[in-house]
């Protein structure tokens, strides 16, 4: 027909005769009952298409001349627009096809099984229509129904359930979702339905689920629930802000936590078990970060943050950390496999880093390193080292050379000890033993000199040992340290009791004065020894009133030491062990007057490093004003102390009194170095 | 020829009478009109018996003379004029100098003077000069700083002419806080906050890079409750 130029009157007559067709299929499918509409449609829907086919063969000349030149739909798509005038968007389909459609669903949600097939089959349709088709008459409004139907569902459920189930069903009815699409949905719905579900279940309730009492977020986090934590993150990333609202109640609990651990007075008597809990905090969040929240970096910077926030709040924190890393050193490591020592030398650093005053750890952990290394008592020298190997990465070499310095001292008086004693050891006899150990002053923690005289047992020989030492080093002048040594003595007691006793250089002094005389007051031991009185009184006091220990006796029998009381040898003492050790050099908790000490040196030492910075900055920018010239010092500083800017100012202006600095003459904010 | 001057003076400061004593006054030449025989004479008048200086005894008949009270401020402008080294004495050099610039050389040139640099107190900027050049001059002789009890006593004489409503606080708070000298820089310091800073410190910044000593008067002031300000301080943010 085409051929003979009746193109048109075939092509009308092939619409107005489809057109009619479809009409009687609309009446008769509308016609079905109940559940046979759907397969009703989708049963003329397989015949239209198979005859839509042979339609298109037949009429393929026409297809391909006469409709391109006439600008008309193609025979198939013809057919399908067709289909879905007359029948999908008849007046008494449309509707009832969408509303049944939505009811299979809703009833597949609430527990029942589908056909799903017909499902597919009708919503292919749908898209085979043409995308607009199936976004109209179907996507949008499942979209609607499905947030009306899970906003309902949402607000049962955390009315009634607690944290951790409310997400179960959460992450269930996603996977649901996810599941109907891929069955019977065009994959392109996948992400508006998870979106309609993330945002009514999830982004609707996240604060509430955060925040519910006996089940949130930290109680989860309390109780280490890692599965749960982990569904609460992969659910919550899936939302604005999801994750910085679980980070954010996490870090504040963090820091309460934190802040209460750091401030209890009970945590606070035994300084090894506050760091040790610190240590345990840290790892239990390590654990949950890395089972729970994908080892999520933002997660554990804030972790890290809130560490750095809390340690600090406690100024005795780097005593605490340095009084730990002894405790470890000086017995805790024993029997511990290296990697382990490692391991926890690590997490110590680790919580190094977190502080802000180092300088000040540096000077306890000095003063403890000091008192390890004079006792002998350190567990293990690679450990000591590797702790310094540690520090001097972290901190550069100025910060470990002078403890580098302490341990040279060792080795060097062994080896000065080996030469006095081929030297003289025949000289020495039956005499007491020494054992020197040479101290560079600048390398050890400074000590205020003493006076403190030795019996005249020690003296001489003490004497040969320095001469024999400045002989070979001259130009030097050494001080007996007598606060800081140790004695071993051999004891004989009335009963005849024997034993070998281990004490401080001033118990020795005190001990050694009963050889000549039986009855001692305080008052003659204070004249005879020159000790100074709280360190003698401490002394007498371990050696009198400790029970085990009280090789003399006093009276009166009072704990304390008074200015009256009378010393005897204790003929009585007794010990089941032979070497008795009395008045050990330990590390210890300062007491409130020594911690202002060091405190107030602390503050002293700073001063010169604020000084040199100013000047190391002015001497390079030669002009700079205030704001600046405070912030890059405190910039320079930080990785030592937090610089106070008041005390930063003070330095300043003594700068400008010694005429290092000068203001500038118009602006009066501006610094000028002077050459 | 001095008329000659003197109408040059006033053109040059538009026929205003104290600019032109300053044109006047600044002028070299006038060293050659002073008579030298007459500015040994005034000194010998003064000079300290056992020392060729003038100290605090010629001083006292110098001010007689001048009909001027010793503690009166115009002869700490005499001394800056003279670019005196310590106060209560005059180098003979200082003296004869000091004269000769400024162009007297008798006892009647020398008093009409006097009326003359007491307006020269009212110049901001030669205020300032006298005010810092009172420091050296006020100090010990070899120290660094000032002593407490002088430098208040100065402040009060120089605060007396140029009203500052905080002085009284300022020295108060000295005295109850401080007792130590004060160094150059705070007292060179202590004008400009006198300035520019208003006596009820709103316009204070706290990061003015002000001495140290002054944001601590600050601090006295606000917990002393001193100043009553629309919007006090919040020290708590201070670090």
């Amino acid at each position: 027909m085409v051929l003979h130029k009746f193109g048109e009157k075939l092509y009308s007559g092939l619409v107005s005769t489809m057109t009619s067709h479809l009409k009687d299929i609309s009446k008769f499918i509308e016609a079905a009952q109940g559940g046979l509409f759907l397969e009703e449609l989708n049963r003329k829907w397989a015949d239209h298409n198979k005859a839509l086919q042979m339609i298109r063969d037949i009429l393929m000349y026409m297809d391909r001349t006469f409709i391109p030149s006439t600008h008309k739909t193609p025979v198939h798509e013809l057919g399908l627009n067709l289909w879905r005038d007359n029948i999908i968007h008849s007046s008494k389909i449309q509707t009832r096809l969408l509303n049944t459609l939505l009811e299979l669903v809703l009833r597949e949600r609430n527990g029942e099984v589908i056909n799903r097939g017909l499902m597919r089959n009708i919503i292919k349709m749908l898209m085979d229509l043409g995308s607009s088709v199936y976004q109209e008459d179907f996507e949008k409004p499942f979209l609607e129904v499905s947030a009306d139907f899970y906003r309902v569902e949402s607000q049962k459920f955390i009315e009634c359930c607690d944290c951790a189930d409310y997400l179960k069903k959460a992450e269930r009815r996603l996977n649901e979702e996810m599941e109907r699409v891929s069955q019977y949905l065009d994959a392109k719905s996948e992400v508006k339905i998870t979106n309609v579900v993330e945002k009514e279940m999830i982004a609707n309730h996240m604060l509430r689920l955060v925040h519910m009492e006996n089940s949130g977020l930290v109680n989860m986090l309390l109780d280490d629930k890692y599965d749960d934590l982990g569904r609460m993150y992969n659910l919550f990333r899936r939302v604005p802000n999801g994750l910085s609202t679980i980070r954010e109640v996490m870090t504040s609990h963090i820091r309460d936590t934190g802040k209460h651990l750091v401030t209890d007075p009970e945590r606070l008597r035994d300084p090894v078990e506050f760091v040790q809990r610190l240590l345990d905090e840290k790892d239990k969040y390590d654990k949950i970060i890395g089972s729970a929240f994908n080892n999520d970096k933002t997660f554990q910077n804030a972790l890290t943050s809130s560490f750095e926030y809390f340690i600090n709040l406690n100024p005795r924190s780097p005593e605490f950390i340095s009084l730990f890393v002894d405790d470890k050193l000086r017995k805790g490591l024993k029997g511990v496999s290296e990697e382990d020592v490692e391991i926890i030398l690590d997490k110590v650093m680790m919580l190094f880093r977190y502080l802000q005053e180092k300088d000040v750890f540096e000077k306890y952990y000095k003063q403890h390193l000091a008192k390890r290394l004079l006792s002998g008592k350190t567990v293990s020298d690679d450990a000591e080292r590797s702790l310094i190997v540690k520090l001097k990465t972290e901190c550069g070499y100025q910060f470990t050379c002078k403890l580098e310095g302490m341990f040279t001292d060792m080795k060097t008086s062994q080896d000065t000890m080996q030469g006095f004693n081929s030297a003289h050891g025949a000289d020495l006899g039956d005499g007491p033993t020494l054992a020197v150990t040479v101290l560079t002053t600048g390398s050890w923690p400074t000590q205020p000199s003493v006076t403190c005289n030795l019996p005249t047992e020690m003296l001489a020989l003490c004497e040969k040992f320095r001469s024999y030492y400045l002989g070979t080093h001259t130009g030097r002048r050494l001080t007996w340290q007598t606060n800081m040594g140790t004695a071993d003595i051999k004891a004989t007691f009335a009963k005849g009791q024997k034993h070998e006793l281990h004490v401080s250089t001033y118990q020795m002094c005190v001990l050694m004065l009963f050889n000549n005389a039986d009855r001692l007051s305080y008052k003659e031991i204070e004249q005879a020894t020159e000790i100074p009185a709280s360190d003698l009184k401490r002394c007498m006091q371990s050696m009198a009133c400790v029970k085990g220990k009280n090789v003399l006796r006093k009276e009166p029998m009072s704990k304390d030491i008074g200015e009256d009381d009378v010393f005897f040898v204790n003929d009585k003492f007794t010990n089941k062990l032979y070497k008795v050790k009395i008045g050990t050099v330990v590390a210890q908790k300062e007491t409130e007057p020594e911690k202002q000490e060091t405190r107030q040196r602390v503050e002293e030492d700073r001063k010169p490093q604020i000084e040199a910075a100013i000047v190391r900055i002015m001497k390079s920018r030669r002009v700079l004003d205030h704001n600046n010239l405070i912030a890059e010092v405190t910039k320079q500083l930080q990785s030592r102390f937090l610089a106070n800017p008041v005390e930063i100012k003070k330095r300043i202006e003594s700068l400008i009194e010694r005429d290092f600095l000068e203001r500038d003459n118009v602006d009066r904010k501006l610094y000028r170095y002077l050459a | 020829m001095i008329e000659k001057v003197a109408l040059h003076a006033l053109k040059a400061s538009d026929w205003h009478l104290e600019g032109a004593f300053d044109v006047f006054y600044s002028q070299p030449q006038i060293k050659a009109f002073t008579d030298s025989r007459h500015l040994e004479e005034l000194y010998s008048r003064y000079k300290d018996q056992y020392v060729d200086m003038i100290m605090a005894d010629g001083i006292s008949v110098l001010c007689n003379d001048l009909q001027v009270d010793p503690q009166d401020i115009v002869m700490l402008v005499v001394s800056w004029h003279m670019k005196a080294a310590t106060m209560c004495e005059f180098s003979k050099q200082e003296f004869i100098g000091g004269l000769q610039a400024l162009g007297i050389d008798s006892l009647e040139k020398f008093r009409e003077r006097i009326q003359f640099m007491r307006t020269e107190l009212k110049d901001e900027q030669k205020f300032r000069e006298i005010y810092n050049f009172a420091f050296g001059w006020a100090k010990e002789k070899g120290q660094k700083s000032l002593a407490l009890d002088t430098a208040i006593g100065m402040w009060q004489l120089l605060f007396a002419e140029k009203q500052w409503a905080l002085v009284d606080h300022w020295c108060q708070f000295l005295q109850a806080r401080h007792n130590k000298a004060i160094s150059r820089d705070t007292w060179s310091q202590l004008l400009e906050f006198a300035k520019t800073v208003d006596p009820s410190l709103s316009n204070y910044d706290a990061e003015g890079a002000w001495p140290y000593l002054i944001d601590e008067f600050v601090e006295y002031l606000n917990e002393n409750n001193i100043i009553q300000k629309g919007q006090p301080i919040d020290w708590s943010q201070k670090r």
